[in-house]
C-alpha cells in the first residue's frame, strides 16, 4: 500500500511540477504549448549534469535555468512580438525536442550514477509544499492578484498600474523553470536515464491537466496524481499479461486526456470555472 | 524606444521574410559550431541537394506529404481552427491506404479514397467536439496524434504483420496496383503532381467559393460570422473533411508512393513540419507548394549532413523551429516600426 502511494507520488511529481508552472503562465494570459520541449530539454540537461557531477540538487537547478531560458524564447515571440501563442508554443516544443536530441545523442544509454533516494524523496515533498505555497500566492497575495488581473483583463490591469508585459514574462519564465525541473526529475530519479523522447508527451498532457485543475495550484495536485496513477496502471496492466496489446495501454493517458477535455473544456465548464478570459490573447498597449 | 504602427506592404513582407530566414540560418550555424563543424562547409552541402537532379528528385519525394498536409492546414488556420492533428491524420490516411491495398483488392483509386476518408474521419472527431460541444480543438487534435500512431504500431506489430517478414514489424508489400507510379523517367511518384494540384484546388476554394469566404469570415471573428448568417458548424466540419483528408492523402503518398507497405513510423513529424510550412507561407495554399519544396530540401539537406558530418537528425528539427520562430517574430516588424 505504502509502496503504491510512493509510486503514485513518483509518477505524479513531474506532472505536478510542470502543471504548476503552466497554471501560472496561463493565469497571466499566456498558454505555453512549448512545455513538451521544455521538459525534454530539462530532462537531457538534468541527466547530463547528474552524470557529470552526481548532484541531484545541481541537476534540478540547472535544468530549471535551462527551462527558464527556453521559455523566454516563447515569451519574447508571443508577448513582445505578439505572435500567435499556439504557433509559437509548437515552435518552442520543436526547438526543445530538437536541441535535446541533438546534444543528447552522446548521452543515450549511459548509466546514471546511483540515485541517493529510495522511496519518498525530497522533490516529491517539495512539489507538494510548492503547490500550497503557490495557492496562497495566487489567491491571498498582491502578486497573485496581479497575475490574475493580467490574465483576466490586461487593459484594466494596465490602467491599475500593473506592468502587463513584466507579469507575463515572469510567469512564463517561472513556468519554464518548473518545466525544466520536471524534466530533470524524470531523467535523474523517476527513470534514471536519457533517451530521445523521454518526455513522452507529458508536456502536452500537462496542458490538459491545467484545465482539469481549473487553473488552481491545489487542484493541480489531484489532477497530476490521477495521471500519475494512470501511468502506473498502464505498467501494471502490461505486466499482468491479459492478452491485450501494449499499444492500447499506452493510449490510456491520451484517451484519458481526451475524456478530461470532453468534460472540462466545454464552454459551460470554462465559464463556471475561473478560466482566464484573456488566455492566448496577445496584449498590445498601442491598441488597448 | 517606442513602437509605431505601420502599413504592411508586399515588398516589405518579402524583405522581412528573407531577413528572418537568414537570421534562422545564422542561428543554426551556432549549432554547427557547437559540435566543431564549420558552418560554411556544412551549408555548402546544400549545393549537392538543390543543384543536382538526384537531389531535386529526392526533394520532390520528401516534399509531397509536406505540401499535401500543409495545404490542408492553411484552410483550417485561415478559419482560426487550430488543427494540430495533421500528424495523426497522416497516420490514419496510411491506415486507410493499407486497408484498401492489403484487404480490399488494392486498386489505386480505392487506396486514395480510403486514405482521404480515414484522414477526414480522424479530423471530424475533434471538429465535431468543437462545433457541437465547444471543446477546444488544439489539445484534442494533438492527443489524437498519439492515439493514431499507437494504432498503426498495434497493427504493424500485431494483426497486420507480414507472416513472411522474419518477425520485423512490417506489413506485407502492397500489390503493384496499389502503388503510386513514378513520373516517366524520374524517381518522383505521382503524389507530387497530386500535391501541386491540391494546392491550386485549395487556393481556388479559398478565393473563389462560398466556403472559402465563410472560412475567412469565421477566422476573423466567429461572432461576426454568426451575425452574417453563416452556418459556422457546417463550414468548419466541411473544412475539416478537406483539411484532414489532405493530411490523409499525405499519408497515402508516403505508404503508397515510397514505403509500399506500413511500418511503425510512417511520418517523422511531417504533420508538425506542415504547421510550420503553412505558417511561413502565410496561410496561402499556393505558397505552401514553394515553401513545402524548400522544407523538403531541408529534410534532404539534413540527411546529407548526417552522412557528411555524422550530425544527428534532430538538427533538422532545430532548424525548422528556428525558421518558424524568426518568421513569426518577423511578422511583428511588418506591422510596427521601432523609433528610438
Amino acid at each position: 500500500m505504502l509502496e503504491l502511494l510512493i509510486g503514485l507520488l513518483g509518477a505524479g511529481t513531474p506532472y505536478l511540477l510542470a502543471t504548476l508552472g503552466e497554471v501560472y503562465a496561463e493565469r497571466s494570459g499566456v498558454m505555453n504549448l512549448g512545455l513538451e520541449g521544455i521538459i525534454s530539454l530539462g530532462a537531457f540537461t538534468g541527466f547530463a549534469v547528474f552524470y557529470q557531477t552526481g548532484s541531484i540538487p545541481l541537476a534540478m537547478l540547472l535544468s530549471g535555468v535551462v527551462g527558464l531560458l527556453l521559455s523566454l524564447v516563447h515569451a519574447v515571440v508571443s508577448i513582445s512580438f505578439r505572435a500567435n501563442q499556439i504557433v509559437s508554443g509548437i515552435a518552442l516544443s520543436m526547438l526543445g525536442l530538437g536541441l535535446s536530441g541533438f546534444f543528447g545523442r552522446s548521452y543515450v544509454g549511459l548509466k546514471a550514477p546511483p540515485t541517493p533516494f529510495h522511496g519518498l524523496d525530497p522533490i516529491m515533498i517539495f512539489a507538494l509544499v510548492l503547490s500550497f505555497v503557490l495557492w496562497v500566492v495566487m489567491f491571498r497575495t498582491r502578486v497573485g492578484l496581479m497575475v490574475r488581473a493580467t490574465g483576466e483583463n490586461p487593459s484594466a490591469a494596465d490602467a491599475q498600474g500593473i506592468d502587463v508585459y513584466k507579469v507575463r514574462y515572469a510567469c512564463v519564465a517561472f513556468g519554464g523553470f518548473l518545466g525544466g525541473m520536471a524534466g530533470a526529475y524524470l531523467s535523474t530519479i523517476y527513470t534514471p536515464m536519457w533517451i530521445e523522447g523521454l518526455s513522452a508527451g507529458r508536456g502536452w498532457i500537462c496542458i490538459a491537466l491545467v484545465i482539469l485543475a481549473s487553473w488552481n495550484p491545489l487542484r493541480a495536485i489531484i489532477a497530476s496524481y490521477i495521471f500519475g496513477g494512470i501511468e502506473i496502471l498502464q505498467f501494471r496492466l502490461q505486466v499482468l499479461n491479459l492478452g491485450v496489446r501494449p499499444e492500447f495501454y499506452l493510449m490510456l493517458p491520451y484517451l484519458s486526456a481526451m475524456a478530461v477535455l470532453l468534460v472540462f473544456s466545454r464552454e459551460t465548464m470554462r465559464k463556471k470555472w475561473a478560466f482566464p478570459a484573456a488566455l492566448a490573447q496577445p496584449y498590445s498597449r498601442e491598441e488597448a | 524606444m517606442r513602437l509605431e504602427p505601420r502599413r504592411p506592404s508586399r515588398p516589405l513582407s518579402l524583405l522581412i521574410t528573407l531577413i528572418s530566414l537568414l537570421l534562422a540560418l545564422a542561428a543554426g550555424s551556432l549549432l554547427f559550431v557547437s559540435v566543431g563543424v564549420n558552418p560554411i562547409e556544412a551549408y555548402s552541402k546544400a549545393s549537392d541537394v538543390f543543384l543536382t537532379t538526384r537531389g531535386l528528385e529526392e526533394i520532390c519525394v520528401r516534399a509531397t506529404p509536406l505540401i499535401l498536409a500543409s495545404v490542408g492546414l492553411t484552410l483550417a488556420f485561415r478559419a482560426s481552427f487550430w488543427n494540430i492533428g495533421s500528424e495523426g491524420q497522416i497516420y490514419m490516411g496510411a491506415f486507410g491506404a493499407g486497408l484498401a491495398a492489403l484487404y480490399l483488392g488494392g486498386s489505386l483509386p480505392l487506396v486514395l479514397l480510403l486514405g482521404f476518408a480515414f484522414g477526414a474521419l480522424w479530423g471530424l472527431i475533434p471538429a465535431f467536439m468543437r462545433v457541437k460541444l465547444k471543446v477546444n480543438e488544439t489539445l484534442t487534435t494533438l492527443m489524437m496524434n498519439f492515439i493514431a500512431t499507437l494504432w498503426i504500431s498495434y497493427l504493424v506489430y500485431g494483426p497486420w504483420r507480414d507472416p513472411k517478414g522474419y518477425g520485423f514489424p512490417l506489413t506485407p508489400e502492397f500489390p503493384p496496383s496499389a502503388i503510386l507510379p513514378n513520373l516517366p523517367g524520374t524517381s518522383v511518384n505521382l503524389g507530387f503532381v497530386l500535391a501541386i494540384a491540391m494546392s491550386i484546388v485549395a487556393y481556388f476554394i479559398m478565393e473563389r467559393t462560398e466556403l472559402g469566404f465563410e472560412l475567412k469570415v469565421i477566422g476573423g471573428s466567429e461572432k461576426a460570422a454568426i451575425y452574417a448568417g453563416i452556418d459556422v458548424s457546417k463550414a468548419l466540419m466541411l473544412m475539416m473533411v478537406i483539411s484532414a483528408g489532405l493530411s490523409g492523402l499525405a499519408g497515402v503518398s508516403i505508404v503508397s508512393g515510397v514505403m509500399h507497405r506500413l511500418r511503425p513510423v510512417i511520418s517523422p513529424g511531417y504533420g508538425y513540419t506542415a504547421i510550420i510550412i503553412a505558417w511561413v507561407s502565410r496561410l496561402n495554399p499556393l505558397l505552401t507548394a514553394l515553401v513545402g519544396f524548400l522544407f523538403g530540401g531541408l529534410l534532404v539537406f539534413g540527411d546529407a549532413l548526417q552522412i557528411a558530418f555524422n550530425l544527428p537528425v534532430s538538427s533538422v528539427q532545430v532548424f525548422q523551429a528556428l525558421i518558424l520562430i524568426f518568421a513569426i517574430s518577423g511578422s511583428f516588424f511588418e506591422k510596427y516600426r521601432i523609433r528610438w
